[in-house]
């Protein structure tokens, strides 16, 4: 049997038709709603688990502390820029949808350092006597404040298990410093975003730039609960 | 040779060349000529060597390796109206907009309705909020990270404040301190076996907001030191901004310390 050219015409629009419809093509949703969906999932994730978490919104330019939800201090970001390794001039992209998965147990590099207080408590005295050395003991010293005892780098990062960092710098740091400082600072940075390219030490995919005023990327630097998470928010899917 | 004949030069022809005098542009011109046809000369005889040829063509690719290798920054293009509404009408698009409408709910609920108290430990620094707005912020003391050690039986204390979310789980008015072990260690006394011995009034001030494991919002008697960790783990707080916490805070009221 021999099918008419207007028959064929006709099943193949209907193949057609059928191949667009709406039913069986999941690509007709919009990759900005599944992108967005995929970050809510996690970032409701995160906000049921115990944990502290760093909430960076591009579109904001936001950067905030959370816990469950809820917004503990909130920066707001100068700049903010999104970087990839780049050999001999190729960029290396992140996997699609990193932005989308779980980015956990930041740490600060350099990491923060703190001097703790040690008292030795002096041996008790037998009870109605003065304490052992004939007189009350001296009080202890008063700790100095997070900002007489934390001195804080710039820039200074914070590094995630996944191979995600977030690069904090400071606005308007450094100005007093001598050229040659700088120059030797700049070099220096420059040679550990080599080594870093490479994948010596840190094997970073990517790097998130944010510059704070200088207090806030202070205050950042000094409060940051150890094993902090990450969720970026506010980019278009990758 | 006859009297008065000329003799003849070995100059050419033509107009007679007038010399050139010597200004200091003229020989810095020359000078720079001189130079620069040794420096080709000496260059041509380098690079014809193969040595020299390899060196520097690895010089320039390190160059431009190190010149292009390192971190691409590019500014960061936020997502164009994220949450705008979906256009297609696809059964997936309708069933991921309604997910996404039901987790912005879920993130929503997640920010209390009542007050909630957030303490920034590092800056000593008390906030009562409210949704977005500050209802009370005031100085604090927060744990001194003080290690006191006992000397005999090497029990070891740390005087750090817990981080994470709690609860007002009771609130206290002119509350009596029960003095744990570590006070009177501190202080080179013996530790009392009657519990009455461990009791002790008026030092944690008017009011007390207990949130769990021995830890407490309360006042002091060392109001200048405030906005200074020098506390043994619990938040002290001025009188006056403790009077209005304990009056606007429920019981259940969540705590989140940073």
């Amino acid at each position: 049997m021999r099918a008419s050219p207007a028959a064929l015409a006709a099943l193949l629009a209907l193949a057609a038709a059928e191949a667009a419809s709406p039913e069986r093509a999941p690509d007709a949703v919009p990759a900005g709603l599944r992108h967005e969906v995929a970050q809510l999932r996690l970032e409701r994730e995160l906000s049921t688990g115990k944990g502290f978490y760093l909430r960076l919104d591009a579109g904001r330019k936001r950067l905030a502390l959370m816990l469950q939800g809820v917004t503990l201090d909130e920066y707001e970001a100068r700049g903010f820029e999104l970087g990839v390794p780049e050999v001999l001039f190729v960029d290396r992209r992140p996997r699609r949808g990193w932005d989308t998965e779980a980015i956990s147990k930041g740490r600060l590099d350099p990491e923060r350092q703190r001097d703790r207080i040690e008292v030795v408590a002096p041996a008790p005295a037998p009870s109605g006597a003065q304490p052992a050395g004939g007189a009350t003991p001296a009080p202890p010293p008063v700790p100095k404040s997070a900002e007489e005892t934390v001195s804080v780098p710039s820039p200074y990062r914070i590094v995630f298990a996944e191979g995600v960092s977030v690069e904090v710098r400071s606005s308007g740091v450094g100005r007093n410093r001598s050229w040659l400082r700088r120059q030797a600072d700049a070099l220096g940075l420059r040679l550990s975003d080599l080594g870093s390219a490479l994948g010596l030490g840190t094997r970073d995919r990517v790097r998130l730039r944010v510059t704070l005023a200088a207090e806030e990327a202070a205050a950042l630097y000094r409060s940051l609960p150890p094993d902090v998470g990450l969720i970026v928010v506010g980019l278009p899917p990758s | 040779m006859s009297a008065g004949a000329e003799t003849p030069t070995s100059a050419p022809a033509g107009p007679p060349k007038r010399a050139v005098p010597h200004t200091p542009t003229t020989v810095a011109v020359a000078f720079g000529r001189f130079v620069l046809a040794e420096l080709r000369v000496r260059l041509a005889a380098l690079w014809a060597r193969r040595r020299v040829r390899a060196a520097l063509v690895g010089v320039v690719f390190l160059l431009l390796a190190f010149l292009g290798t390192g971190w691409d920054f590019a500014a960061a293009t936020p997502q164009v109206a994220p949450g705008a509404a979906v256009k297609s009408a696809t059964r997936e698009a309708v069933r991921l907009a309604g997910e996404r409408e039901r987790l912005q709910t879920a993130l929503e609920r997640r920010v209390p309705r009542g007050p909630w108290i957030v303490i920034d430990q590092t800056h000593n620094r008390l906030r009562l909020m409210r949704g977005d707005e500050t209802l009370l912020e005031a100085p604090c003391s927060a744990g001194s990270g003080m290690v006191l050690k006992e000397g005999a039986k090497g029990r070891v204390w740390v005087f750090d404040t817990p981080r994470g979310r709690f609860e007002v789980l009771s609130k206290t008015e002119n509350p009596v301190w029960k003095k744990p072990d570590w006070a009177f260690v501190e202080e080179g006394e013996p530790i009392p076996k009657d519990p009455a011995d461990r009791l002790e009034y008026g030092s944690l001030g008017e009011y007390a907001l207990y949130f769990g494991n021995g830890y407490m919002i309360h006042g002091t008697l060392y109001e200048r030191l405030l906005g200074r960790p020098v506390s043994h783990g619990c938040i002290r707080l001025g009188k006056d901004p403790l009077r209005e916490l304990y009056r606007q805070v429920p019981l259940g009221t969540p705590v989140y310390i940073y």
